[in-house]
């Protein structure tokens, strides 16, 4: 069933999708084990986004405990962001540019240690892996 | 007939093959990663030869590249629409002094053969590569490092003197005391501000025999301890490791599941040695920590120094030696190298190992001098190489892939060994060089300021102008 982007039943959707996906476990054993490990991912307003939206997702030792829009870009309860622009985040979440490219070339923009975040890749891979994965409906321009 | 065809034989002794004359080897390189047409093949006979093509190519605005055994894989040893200039036909082996520890060698000559020669004086070049069919001059512009660099640097490091044709054709003697820019701009150069002709090699005796003690290690981070400790043991003469996966089934990777490995490290520590006088075993190993200790070898050195022929021989065999390989190699941090070597190797299919490898070389930073050879600071450093091949009609399913190989070691604060596939842009290429950069346009601009030498790799500014005599 297609869900809408942005909506409460789409975060939920995610939070499911990532605790019932055994490469996110495996991945992410020991992503936020010591360290803050939630994630704020930032869609920027652009041409096919009329306004920003933020998602926090809890993320620690290969679980999710929790997913939700938010309005604060800025939510201090993320120990990491990743913000583009929501077009960007589309073609990742399309699998027409992977996610690590858009990391490595800046096109994703991170806060946070940037080291920590170079030593899980695949966790964080995973983790788009499982938004990728769901049966979205978006915005459209 | 091209126009420039009967001034260009007359120029020069050598030979001249024109596009109709050559293979599609000439027109790549072993990367085979691109396809490049020169407007004549030259084969210089002499140094007054490569002066005279410099002189050829500056009059009428033709770029001039130089071509040993084209190992590399970006778009160096190619040329296309000038002078593609066989450095091979530079290959006479000249004088030992055995008091000095050198010999006087052209540019052109190949390791392997030189190798040989000094054999019987119980010679050898301080530092092999791994691959012994490439050229002195190719690997001196390179920077030339093997599994004695932990001691000894690259090959450009142990040179005592060159002679370089400069871009504006000058015949130019250089050392670290004499024309010193010059010869450190020349070192690792890529070709960029003058052509290597001659080098003075500074050698090392060597004993008749080698032991070579194969160690594995289950552990990244024991077996880097380990290197680091057998470098500063001072025991041994050659250290290589390579990475080796153990296939253990599919796994999703993004959603796709793909073959995976569990990685284990083959270290190979040698000694050298003189018959009647073979090593101490346990004093050698003590405070190694292998998962395993496989096997003992001794074998005559100059078979160790072509270990790798075998390998060599299989992947010919196999046909993969006509694959792509867009090889990428890196010198890391000691402090960030096991996390950058798990990161990339996590999603390394063990494929890799089908006509390629993974290869990874402790070092020491302070051993080299050169200026062009970048590489983080630091006493240890770790060299990490991943080496495919990789059938042509699948480079655009892992070009990305391997474009973030390079970019993540990039984040990890690695520098890029040049030799490889190197898709920088005129940032990374400043970043790379980092202050260097702006003298090394310096050293364009006074070396080679018409820009014809090695064009299309590093991205200096060039006058643009029209071939003359374009057919």
């Amino acid at each position: 069933m297609t869900i809408l982007f942005g909506s409460p039943a789409w975060s939920e959707a995610l939070r499911a999708e990532i605790n019932r996906s055994s490469e996110y476990r495996n991945a992410a054993a020991k992503w936020g084990d010591g360290f803050n490990g939630n994630v704020l991912l930032v869609f920027d307003a652009d041409a096919s986004l009329p306004r920003r939206h933020a998602l926090l997702v809890e993320l620690a030792k290969g679980a999710c405990q929790g997913a939700s829009f938010t309005d604060d870009p800025q939510d201090p309860r993320a120990g990491f962001a990743l913000r583009a622009p929501f077009s960007v985040w589309k073609d990742i979440l399309d699998r027409k540019t992977l996610a690590a490219t858009a990391m490595l070339t800046g096109k994703l923009k991170v806060d946070g240690d940037k080291m920590t975040l170079l030593k899980h890749t695949a966790a964080h891979r995973s983790l788009i892996g499982c938004a990728a994965s769901l049966d979205t409906e978006y915005p459209t321009a | 007939m091209d126009p420039l065809y009967a001034p260009l034989v007359a120029a020069v002794e050598g030979t001249v093959l024109t596009p109709d004359q050559l293979t599609s080897e000439h027109r790549t390189n072993y990367g085979r990663l691109f396809d490049w047409t020169p407007r004549f093949l030259v084969r210089p006979r002499t140094a007054k030869d490569v002066q005279a093509l410099v002189g050829f190519a500056r009059t009428h605005h033709l770029s001039l590249t130089t071509r040993g055994m084209a190992h590399s894989q970006s778009q160096l040893a190619i040329n296309r629409d000038g002078l593609l200039v066989d450095m091979t036909s530079l290959g006479a082996i000249g004088a030992v002094d055995p008091g000095a520890l050198t010999v006087d060698v052209e540019a052109g000559v190949i390791w392997r053969d030189l190798v040989h020669h000094l054999k019987r004086d119980g010679l050898v070049p301080r530092v092999l590569t791994n691959n012994l069919g490439v050229t002195v001059g190719g690997t001196l512009a390179m920077a030339g490092i093997g599994v004695a660099s932990f001691q000894y640097g690259s090959q450009g490091d142990n040179v005592a003197e060159m002679d370089v044709v400069t871009g504006e054709g000058k015949l130019v003697t250089c050392s670290p005391s004499k024309n010193a820019e010059l010869f450190w701009g020349a070192i690792a150069g890529l070709g960029s501000f003058g052509i290597i002709t001659r080098a003075r090699l500074t050698l090392r005796r060597m004993k008749p025999m080698t032991r070579t003690y194969y160690l594995l290690y289950d552990d990244l981070r024991v077996f880097l301890d380990d290197a680091r400790r057998a470098m500063d043991s001072g025991r041994f003469d050659h250290l290589e490791s390579w990475g080796a996966p153990c296939a253990q089934g599919t796994r999703p990777v993004g959603g796709v599941r793909q073959v995976f490995a569990k990685w284990f490290y083959p270290f190979h520590l040698t000694v050298e040695f003189d018959p009647g006088s073979e090593p101490d075993d346990k004093a050698l190993l003590k405070g190694l920590r292998p998962y395993d200790n496989l096997y003992t070898d001794d074998c005559p050195t100059i078979d160790f120094l072509e270990r790798m022929v075998p390998v060599f021989e299989l992947w010919k065999k196999a046909g993969t030696w006509e694959f792509m390989h867009p090889w990428i190699e890196c010198i890391l941090p000691w402090e960030t190298a096991a996390d950058c070597i798990e990161q990339v190797l996590q999603d390394t299919p063990p494929g890799i190992q089908v006509g390629g490898h993974v290869l990874l070389w402790p070092a020491k930073g302070a051993t080299s001098r050169s200026k062009n050879f970048m590489r983080p600071e630091g006493d240890n450093l770790v060299g990490f190489g991943l080496l495919p091949a990789v059938p042509q009609r699948f480079w655009g399913d892992v070009k990305e892939r391997f474009a973030n190989v390079s970019r993540l070691m990039l984040a990890f604060g690695a520098k890029r060994y040049l030799s490889g596939w190197v898709d920088f842009d005129a940032d990374d290429w400043k970043a790379h060089f980092g202050a260097r950069w702006d003298e090394l346009v310096s050293l364009k601009r006074t070396y080679d300021p018409d820009g014809i030498l090695n064009p299309g790799f590093l991205p200096f500014e060039a006058p643009r102008r029209t071939p003359a005599g374009t057919p």
